[in-house]
């Protein structure tokens, strides 16, 4: 990566430690520095928006180019404003249905192309010929286990009471609570690596402490 | 009760203190760690690898700076690797601005050292908007999408871009993310054309992404900064930030597990203490 200038390395220092200052307690220079994060994101998302996307998509084709088909999507766009109208509010719903179709229907196309193939990944077999102990998969067998009993602590229709489903329920609970464990721990592995980066850059860009790798 | 709240003050922020030794001091200390790598890095690696080579690889950059400890070292490794066999890349993003800025940064120094020339050998996009309409189309036309790169130099200027028309001319897409955005490629790229999808993701994403993988929606994945770890010793990548990494990262885990376990056997030695006063208590 290129080397940053030091006015670079100071304002990042002094961003990185007004954030972790909320370590110690709620204070002034954190809540700042928040606000000015705030800020910061909000000034560069219009930013991008007009310079990456209306300019170069919209108005130079429009303008530019003689695309004129393109002030349709300007319309669609100002009818969601009528929704501060009480008596235009119509002319929103319409732009809203608009888009709720147009979502619902690549959701749709979506999930049969995503969902679908983990939908037959998830029924493999258990066993097969020629039935040694190598075809057998413990793997598979677990799957199955899991799936069907976190279905059923998901299955409200009958009072957990009979002592099958009532058994598949508390085995599906306890399979979940696992599983939340795996995603806990990857998320405090995921959290580390944050802190490890913020503090590699204190360390040697900052402190210039020597490198030992 | 107020003493109480003050000794919990003053036990977190011890807590914060010792994290923030344990992290250090293997950062500080050269402590060298096994790197073992994991199947679904090495699934990635032999994708890359598997390239042909009238095709190209693309880079999906949708991360930015506040995920780039894990994010930054997977895309240089991934880039390492490519620029290593010479096989050709493109840069870009379309749910971040930051992430084909960056990924410039990170690709610049790696191509200068191969000898990779820009717009010839690799070259960077830039930032699209329009998410899963806009991915649609570009996967059906490339250039008639993209239309200039991250320099405003026109598609049509690039001698990269002479045989890059349509998907058919990607041999494999490698989503590197901070955000849920890999479906996009698999229902609409995957899902339609077959074409190949790689994944780096964030350590926080990998459980949802193992569904992709079992179904062979994903070809591999870099799983957090120990995937990006993994793929530096695979690529050979002596100056990635990965690796170094991988001793703090060990130590801040060994020292969260001896927390819950302390804190588990505090717990109920309190409540065992608390039962017997309470026993001990009655009439």
């Amino acid at each position: 990566m290129n080397h940053p200038d030091a006015w670079v390395i100071w304002i990042g220092v002094i961003c990185t430690l007004a954030v972790y200052s909320i370590l110690y307690r709620e204070n002034p220079v954190f809540r700042f520095f928040e606000h000015v994060y705030i800020g910061l994101a909000a000034g560069y998302g219009i930013f991008t928006t007009v310079t990456q996307v209306l300019v170069p998509q919209w108005g130079i084709p429009l303008f530019k180019e003689g695309k004129w088909s393109w002030i349709f999507s300007m319309l669609i766009g100002v009818m969601f404003y009528f929704v501060y109208s009480k008596r235009h509010v119509w002319i929103a719903r319409w732009a809203m249905a608009l888009f709720i179709g147009t979502g619902a229907g690549l959701g749709i196309a979506g999930f049969v192309t995503e969902f679908v193939p983990q939908m037959k990944a998830s029924i493999k077999p258990i066993w097969h010929a020629p039935w040694t102990l190598n075809t057998f998969s413990f793997n598979n067998l677990l799957m199955f286990i899991t799936l069907i009993t976190v279905m059923s602590y998901f299955f409200f229709s009958i009072e957990h009471k009979r002592p099958v489903l009532k058994g598949s329920a508390q085995t599906g609970r306890w399979l979940l609570m696992i599983a939340f464990g795996a995603i806990f721990g990857n998320t405090v592995m995921a959290r580390v690596s944050l802190f490890i980066d913020r503090m590699q850059f204190l360390l040697f860009e900052w402190l210039k402490f020597h490198q030992p790798y | 009760m107020m003493q109480e709240k003050r000794k919990v003050f003053y036990i977190r922020r011890a807590i914060f203190l010792i994290m923030a030794i344990a992290v250090a001091i293997p950062l500080l200390v050269k402590i060298s760690m096994p790197i073992i790598v994991s199947w679904p890095t090495r699934d990635l690696y032999e994708a890359v690898e598997k390239v042909p080579p009238d095709k190209i690889v693309v880079i999906s950059n949708n991360w930015a700076a506040g995920t780039q400890g894990e994010t930054a070292p997977q895309t240089a490794a991934l880039i390492y690797h490519l620029a290593k066999r010479h096989k050709k890349f493109a840069l870009w993003g379309w749910n971040s601005v930051q992430g084909p800025l960056l990924a410039q940064q990170i690709a610049e120094p790696i191509a200068q050292k191969f000898g990779l020339k820009y717009g010839v050998d690799w070259v960077n996009w830039g930032f699209k908007t329009g998410s899963d309409q806009m991915v649609r189309a570009w996967a059906r036309d490339i250039p008639g999408t993209m239309k200039e790169d991250i320099n405003h130099t026109p598609m049509s200027k690039l001698p990269f871009m002479k045989n890059v028309r349509d998907h058919k001319d990607i041999g494999l897409i490698v989503e590197i993310t901070g955000s849920a955005t890999v479906g996009t490629y698999i229902r609409f790229l995957y899902g339609i054309y077959r074409t190949p999808i790689g994944y780096g993701c964030t350590g926080v994403m990998v459980p949802e992404a193992f569904p992709y993988l079992d179904a062979g929606q994903l070809v591999g994945m870099m799983r957090g900064l120990v995937g990006a770890a993994e793929y530096e010793e695979l690529a050979g990548y002596k100056d990635g930030k990965a690796g170094k990494r991988m001793a703090a990262q060990s130590f801040a885990h060994m020292l969260i597990i001896a927390l819950i376990i302390v804190g588990n056997a505090g717990y109920f030695i309190a409540r065992r203490r608390k039962n017997a006063h309470a026993e001990g208590g009655q009439p």
